[in-house]
């Protein structure tokens, strides 16, 4: 069920990719789709009654100890990228009075 | 010495992070010796090994190669590590009078090498990803470096369509790890290759591809190119054409390898000519000259597919030639385009004239980079081309095709060498950084173009003794070609039509772009749901 869920979740944040106007809702919409994403695959290393990998010795029914350090690793740089965005984001108000996608392309130079 | 991989991606980060954090002006020279010592240990590395016909492996920490991380080099990895730091050289040296005393530019610079040949080597799909992720990233910032409002924009669009694509590749990793429950490539494919329930993989591989579609920009989702390596400071704008756009097709090459799924073949065929052709369209309609540029890339991006994504081999290595001539040649071309628009002041093609009296060795430079994407004989542009052109044989329809995007090619130039005309005050100014550095690249061009036979047999290992590339055919197809260019060209595009400026006004807005990437999805899931029935 909760995989199914998850990437509902992802689907919507493509929907508001697709459809946002609007840079910082453009922004939020990544934001959603990543955590989806990160959500997908920690469910898919999950077990809900498995047991805590490396610290048990018993290597029988433990949880994928890797989706978790790998999105360990995606979720910083999801956030990395989210910070250097909303840095620009606030640079081109600056320059164009505007966050809307189709304003600021319709501009020359 | 088995630790050079290592080496070649810490050196320059570790150079860039002490120029970062000492902020001295001489300091800012150990640049080149991170640069020097990069280039003795890869040549080192090349010849401890034999040329590396054997894949090296080193596994980082002695843990297991199924859990952790694995660096491979083999032929194609260190080719593709020399092709880059003798392209990162060329860099060095042209922006060196301009950017010596910038500390930060610098800093991501040097990041980005290491970081580029970290991509080269890594044999894992997920740190494939981080790097890619990192790279984005840090050209990023290198494209907004300006700061003024088209270039901030034009960063903007590159970072989040660039992560969106980056989401589809984590998805189809997902798929790919559920399946072989490893990362790494080469125990992937062992197990992909026995495994019969083939959707999910599928699902996958397609998945991946839209997002290395994104990340080279393939047809419907190439918008965000000529933004962003337009609005780049030049020397950036040459790396990034140049090599930056290949760590896409790199990863096509590795992953393709990977996967081994029949039936895509004929899809990137015609994606490839669709690419080129769209390249082309939008080229014709441009008066920015870094626009043209930028939007050959594409077009030249279009040939490469069609090559790199054929089984047959000649074709294949017609394709992975071409990525190494269109890296000379493409960045030599930016860099003599950021020459003249920092002689002229003016970008628009329309208004520079007489640059060959102001600047002739530029010129020259950029007249022989312009043979060599035309494919003019004797240059580099022609050799990868003809070499795809005789693996394709006699398949009369696809040679018609490469016979328009060659001509559109020509055509495109003949519009941009009118800035060569005119009249115009000598410039006395003399910048020895910039002449070497173009020298260095219109000498490769020629290098390339004429001894390409042993070149490909100590790059790939290759002999193509039998396929004469020098027949007279050529030469007069060539010249068919340019005189053809010429009449379509004072006939049809030198008068700005309409179409013209329709083409030339047209905005694919952010959701717009996001839209087609779900299109390209579908479109592959499509014709693999084809597939099944035919």
């Amino acid at each position: 069920m909760s995989p199914l869920l998850s990437f509902i979740i992802v689907l919507i944040g493509i929907y508001g990719l697709v459809i946002s106007k609007n840079i910082i809702k453009s922004i939020v919409c990544l934001n959603i789709t990543q955590t989806a994403v990160i959500l997908l695959f920690l469910n898919f290393g999950n077990l809900s009654d498995g047991n805590i990998p490396i610290i048990h010795d018993s290597s029988i029914n433990i949880v994928d100890p890797l989706p978790q350090a790998l999105m360990i690793t995606a979720i910083v740089i999801g956030s990395s990228i989210t910070a250097l965005s909303l840095i620009i984001s606030i640079k081109i108000f600056h320059y164009y009075g505007t966050l809307n996608w189709e304003k600021l392309l319709e501009r020359e130079g | 010495m088995a630790f050079i991989p290592i080496y070649l991606i810490f050196i320059p980060i570790i150079a860039s992070m002490l120029v970062y954090l000492l902020h001295n002006k001489y300091v800012n020279y150990i640049i080149f010796a991170a640069q020097f010592f990069v280039t003795l240990l890869a040549l080192k590395y090349y010849s401890i090994y034999n040329g590396l016909t054997k894949a090296q492996i080193l596994s980082l920490g002695n843990w297991e190669k199924n859990i952790g991380i694995v660096l491979k080099n083999d032929q194609l990895s260190i080719a593709f590590i020399f092709l880059s730091i003798f392209i990162w050289w060329i860099i060095l040296i042209y922006c060196w009078n301009k950017r010596k005393n910038d500390f930060k530019f610098l800093f991501f610079l040097m990041f980005l090498e290491g970081c580029f040949l970290g991509l080269l080597q890594t044999n894992d799909l997920f740190n494939l990803f981080v790097f890619i992720e990192i790279i984005t990233i840090i050209s990023t910032i290198l494209i907004l470096y300006k700061k003024d409002g088209y270039s901030v924009r034009a960063g903007l669009y590159y970072l989040l369509f660039n992560s969106t694509g980056m989401l589809f590749y984590l998805l189809g990793l997902i798929l790919i790890y559920n399946v072989s429950g490893t990362l790494n490539i080469d125990i992937t494919a062992q197990k992909i290759s026995v495994i019969k329930d083939t959707n999910f993989i599928k699902l996958g591989y397609i998945f991946i591809m839209a997002a290395i579609g994104v990340k080279s920009a393939f047809f419907p989702v190439f918008n965000w190119l000529p933004k962003a390596h337009g609005a780049a400071p030049s020397s950036i704008s040459a790396l990034l054409s140049g090599l930056l756009v290949k760590s896409g097709l790199y990863a096509f090459i590795r992953l393709n390898d990977m996967f081994k799924i029949k039936g895509f073949e004929d899809f990137f065929f015609f994606l490839g000519f669709l690419t080129a052709i769209c390249g082309i369209i939008f080229a014709l309609s441009q008066k920015d000259i870094k626009q043209i540029l930028a939007f050959h890339t594409i077009s030249q991006i279009g040939m490469i597919l069609i090559g790199i994504s054929s089984s047959d081999s000649k074709i294949y290595i017609g394709g992975l030639m071409h990525i190494f001539n269109h890296a000379i040649f493409k960045s030599l071309l930016f860099l003599g385009a950021g020459a003249i628009i920092n002689s002229y002041g003016i970008r628009r093609i329309t208004e520079i004239r007489g640059v060959f009296k102001r600047l002739p060795f530029i010129s020259i430079c950029m007249i022989i980079g312009m043979l060599s994407i035309t494919g003019a004989p004797l240059f580099n542009g022609f050799v990868s081309k003809t070499i795809i052109k005789y693996g394709i044989g006699k398949s009369s329809t696809k040679i018609l095709m490469l016979f328009i995007i060659n001509l559109g090619t020509s055509i495109s130039f003949i519009k941009l060498s009118q800035i060569f005309w005119g009249t115009s005050a000598r410039e006395n100014h003399k910048n020895i950084n910039v002449y070497s550095s173009m020298l260095l690249l219109t000498i490769m061009c020629i290098v390339l173009g004429i001894y390409y036979k042993p070149i490909i047999m100590i790059l790939f290992g290759v002999n193509i003794s039998y396929i004469h590339v020098f027949k007279i055919k050529n030469f007069i197809s060539y010249i068919f070609t340019l005189s053809a260019g010429y009449i379509i060209y004072r006939k049809a595009i030198r008068k700005d039509h309409e179409i013209i400026q329709y083409i030339r006004h047209i905005n694919i807005s952010f959701g717009a772009t996001n839209f087609l990437l779900i299109t390209f999805v579908f479109i592959m899931i499509l014709w693999e749901e084809i597939g099944k029935f035919l």
